[in-house]
């Protein structure tokens, strides 16, 4: 297994990771049909950052996603999250706990066709935080204004385009300025044009609000955008890579380190990474 | 507008079976009951189409048409004794037996009364026709509903019959006073006696009319209290029986004891008001019949295919909505916000259904009467059948939150 350790991440982000995943295993089936679909993968993420967790279908990425935010109880191992083991609270507590810090983008939009756009976002603000209906309306117009979808808001689901409705679903997690965000494939059902507007999106996030975000993806043209990279392979861990963001960031403010990333910046996002030795 | 009633409107054709079955549930319960009530009210017509505001009767009797002959001074005397009581008057009400030309019989409702304009006992029926009040006081004369014709063979004005054996002759006809099962004789408290077989001085009703400001619940308190109630005996020592008037002391024994109406010598007049009667002859019919049960049955019945339409309708639209509900869960809104907002969507069902019910059971009750069918839609029934459809709808929501067990976000990971 591939571990962290090379000091790089510490002397970039800090000392404190965010979030931690401790020898986490999980697995499905039984006798004949029994796998693990995640095998003692351990990782940390520090605030800030943007993770981009890559690998093949069946490397078990998506299942780290749901352990590491609290959705899928894992065999073994911990989660540490902004200090809590969430996976040591009752499901109650977790439930906050997600409430509190969390918020998910998937790859379906899973938006409810009857809301508006705005009433998307105005629900998850009255009922996860109790806002009454004039807070939840000026916290949405702040959000809609920063998502280009103002003009947008009284349409349904049905009514917007593909990024546009991702594009809500990202503005329904941010409502609750979650510390941590997790997003799984949110660009895999949309063009380029789009995924990389939503991508750069969550990219500025990152960097605005030191909202971490940590996304699932198997598209590799999402690379260039990441702080970090997380290579999963047969649910382990094949190796870890820093410094793609350089749509948003000059590369100066992440020193090349031999072996580790090639910083320059890509004229057109492709992938380019080296992985750790 | 809440998020519930935006959904409804946005998925009204999938929420639209829910609201027809819930609106079909009320609808049946209104017309049901109100049709029920209709019916029933027949038997209190005399009582609630008098202007008396206190009846007294024999003891313990049951409803207006099952009075049995008091002595008519006793009881008028011991009516008007009261201060309150503005003026008093006899009244005749029996089953008799009207023999047709053609050799049958036909159960009949005889009604005496007093028939100069603005007495007690005069049936309201008889407002539109003063000739005809007029014509009844002329011994041996009927009038009756014109809708009762064929079954007392009558075909006209002038004709003539028997009723118990006494030559009667029919000056006329109403509308609106049509009997239950027994068709309602109008005639005169003199034309009244031999059809019920009444000696004179006997009576079945002293009718009352309590001085303007008094309140007729407070007479007939009164004078229950004045007369202290027997003691406890039978029907009326359970406490059953409100409106007895005992008669206590010696005098009044022996007075009821040599009354010829062949009453015990505890003998109690039974008082109520006319409100009081006329519910009281309604529920008798209602129970003794046993129809309360047998509608109650089939609205129960109308009652279970709503709740299982709409718990089905909400289950499949909360159902469809699985994926919405889990990211909500996944970004930890509680699993009772959700919950609520579903019952939310069946209580606005619920709403909209009655919203829906109740025109159309009025506008059904307006055909009814067209036919001659009279349907009660009094305001206590019309919101008893809401609140228990409201609470079908809510207790369909109930059972469609079983839906959301399925709720589970890491399932929205691929």
């Amino acid at each position: 297994m591939i571990q962290e350790g090379t000091g790089f991440n510490e002397r970039v982000w800090g000392s404190d990771p965010i979030l931690q995943g401790l020898d986490l295993v999980r697995a499905f089936g039984d006798g004949g049909s029994f796998s693990r679909a995640v095998d003692e993968v351990s990782l940390e993420v520090h605030r800030g950052q943007f993770v981009l967790m890559m690998g093949p279908s069946g490397s078990g990425k998506s299942t780290l996603l749901a352990m590491l935010s609290g959705l899928l109880r894992p065999d073994e191992g911990r989660v540490i999250c902004m200090g809590e083991d969430i996976w040591s609270l009752n499901d109650k507590e977790r439930e906050q706990f997600r409430l509190d810090h969390c918020g998910f983008v998937f790859q379906g939009y899973n938006l409810f066709p009857s809301l508006t756009a705005r009433e998307q976002i105005e629900l998850v603000a009255r009922w996860g935080q109790g806002a009454t209906a004039a807070e939840a309306r000026a916290m949405t117009d702040v959000l809609l204004e920063r998502l280009n979808l103002a003009d947008r808001a009284h349409l349904r689901p049905a009514q917007l385009s593909g990024g546009e409705k991702q594009r809500v679903a990202i503005g329904r997690a941010l409502i609750k300025a979650p510390d941590i965000l997790f997003a799984d494939e949110p660009t895999s059902a949309l063009d380029w044009a789009h995924g990389e507007e939503v991508v750069k999106m969550l990219r500025e996030l990152s960097k605005d609000n030191g909202t971490t975000v940590v996304c699932v993806t198997h598209d590799h043209r999402l690379v260039p955008f990441a702080d970090r990279l997380v290579d999963l392979e047969d649910g382990r861990l094949k190796r870890q890579s820093y410094g793609f963001h350089g749509v948003t960031e000059p590369a100066s403010h992440h020193p090349h380190e031999p072996g580790e990333i090639n910083p320059a910046i890509p004229a057109k996002p492709t992938l380019r990474y080296r992985a750790t030795p | 507008m809440s998020y519930a009633l935006t959904t409804l409107w946005h998925e009204r054709q999938r929420y639209l079976t829910a609201i027809l079955a819930v609106a079909f549930c009320a609808l049946l319960g209104c017309v049901q009951f109100g049709l029920l009530l209709g019916l029933f009210s027949i038997t209190s017509m005399p009582v609630d189409n008098s202007r008396a505001d206190i009846w007294l009767g024999a003891p313990k009797v049951l409803g207006v048409d099952l009075g049995r002959p008091i002595r008519e001074s006793q009881a008028l005397a011991r009516l008007a004794s009261h201060p309150d009581i503005e003026r008093v008057e006899g009244f005749l009400q029996g089953f008799s037996y009207w023999a047709r030309k053609d050799g049958g019989q036909e159960l009949c409702m005889v009604v005496g009364s007093r028939l100069e304009p603005g007495s007690m006992g005069r049936n309201t029926a008889l407002e539109r026709y003063p000739h005809l009040a007029e014509a009844l006081t002329e011994p041996g004369t009927v009038v009756f509903d014109e809708s009762d014709k064929e079954k007392l063979g009558v075909t006209k004005v002038g004709d003539v019959a028997e009723v118990a054996g006494a030559r009667v002759r029919v000056v006329g006809f109403v509308k609106g006073a049509k009997g239950l099962a027994a068709p309602f004789i109008f005639c005169s408290l003199t034309t009244a006696r031999p059809l019920l077989r009444c000696f004179p001085g006997q009576i079945t009703y002293a009718l009352g009319k309590v001085k303007k400001n008094a309140s007729p619940e407070d007479v007939v308190s009164s004078l229950r209290r004045q007369y202290a109630p027997a003691p406890p005996k039978g029907e009326g020592a359970s406490g059953k029986d409100m409106g007895t008037l005992s008669i206590q002391n010696e005098a009044q024994k022996e007075a009821a004891e040599e009354n010829a109406l062949g009453q015990d010598s505890q003998a109690e007049l039974s008082i109520f008001t006319s409100a009081e009667f006329s519910r009281r002859t309604r529920v008798h019919w209602l129970t003794k019949t046993k129809g309360g049960f047998a509608l109650g049955y089939a609205a129960v019945l109308g009652l279970m295919v709503g709740a299982v339409v709409t718990s089905q309708t909400l289950y499949s639209a909360t159902a469809s909505s699985i994926k919405e509900f889990a990211v909500l869960k996944a970004m930890g809104i509680p699993r009772w916000r959700v919950s609520l907002h579903v019952m939310t969507l069946a209580a606005w069902v619920g709403v909209i259904g009655i919203g829906v019910a109740i025109p159309a059971v009025f506008g059904l009750a307006a055909v009814a009467e067209m036919w001659g069918v009279q349907m009660k839609l009094e305001g206590w029934l019309l919101v008893t059948v809401s609140v228990v459809t409201l609470f079908m709808a809510i207790g369909a929501g109930l059972f469609a939150l079983r839906s959301l067990r399925g709720v589970e976000p890491a399932l929205l990971l691929r």
